[in-house]
């Protein structure tokens, strides 16, 4: 089973793939709505708002948890070198 | 690919040696020496080493393996429509990890970094499932409309004092998710459920 490697979401369902694309190694909810994965920005962006809004947490507190989660990802690497 | 004799043993050694740590992480503390580890498992002290350099890598390695593990039942559930269903997994997780889980959020400040956010990001995922069902029910008029934030704070609280209060609520050998876990559960169902739905 492919996991996203953009925030590591299990990908099991084709409707789990960005566009319904089971070749893609991103998820739905890493896509801009051109089908492209979301920049490093976008995507920490769009992790520290998730973690605010379900946990809560302190809008800098919560972009340091979206870092260290995107730290081991292999679409981030390079930011992190 | 085959995989040889060799290294089917290393990865059993592996396997072992993390087993082991859930056991010796939950009775005696996230701050053990590997040699405890070693023994436990009866393996060799120069083995550990090989698998996990330092007791940082076991340690985020044991919380990564927890991760996975629970992420893998909540992901199954996520889908379903059921706050019910999901919470009652979630306790079944937890119920199955119980020792190590206490243990965990009663440690949680102490440990090193990187642990501290594999323990984040073990929460995050609890979170991000338990979002997507309790939003399908707000959706649907069977659960308060209340911030998704304050419905999972209020449910890990609740969860998290009866863990980190064992000694209070139940006996030395005894599960407190057993033993309190279905009144928590209809207790909290009420709390945010919308009456006569």
């Amino acid at each position: 089973m492919k996991t996203c490697i953009a925030c590591g979401m299990p990908m099991r369902e084709i409707s789990d793939f960005a566009g319904s694309d089971p070749s893609k190694d991103y998820c739905v909810h890493c896509s801009r709505p051109d089908g492209e994965m979301q920049s490093f920005k976008e995507k920490r962006e769009s992790m520290t708002k998730f973690i605010v809004k379900t946990q809560g947490f302190d809008e800098n507190a919560a972009r340091k948890v979206a870092e260290d989660m995107m730290r081991k990802l292999p679409a981030w690497k390079s930011y992190f070198a | 690919m085959r995989i040889s004799k060799r290294q089917i043993q290393k990865l059993n050694t592996r396997r072992k040696i993390i087993e082991t740590s859930y056991r010796v992480f939950a009775e005696k503390g996230f701050s053990v020496p590997s040699s405890l580890i070693a023994k436990e498992a009866g393996v060799a002290h120069g083995s550990v080493f090989v698998h996990f350099p330092t007791m940082n890598d076991l340690l985020v390695s044991v919380l990564s393996d927890f991760g996975q593990k629970m992420g893998a039942s909540l992901h199954e559930l996520s889908k379903s429509e059921s706050v019910e269903a999901f919470l009652r997994e979630h306790l079944r997780v937890l119920e199955k990890y119980e020792t190590f889980y206490s243990r965990l959020i009663s440690e949680k400040n102490i440990l090193p970094k990187e642990a501290k956010s594999t323990y984040a990001a073990i929460q995050s995922a609890a979170a991000y499932h338990f979002s997507n069902v309790v939003e399908q029910e707000i959706n649907k008029g069977t659960v308060k409309k209340a911030p998704v934030h304050m419905l999972f704070n209020t449910w890990l609280g609740l969860v998290h004092y009866y863990l980190m209060n064992r000694d209070f609520f139940s006996g030395p050998d005894e599960s407190v998710i057993e033993r309190y876990g279905p009144e928590l559960l209809t207790t909290y169902l009420k709390l945010i459920k919308n009456e006569g739905v």
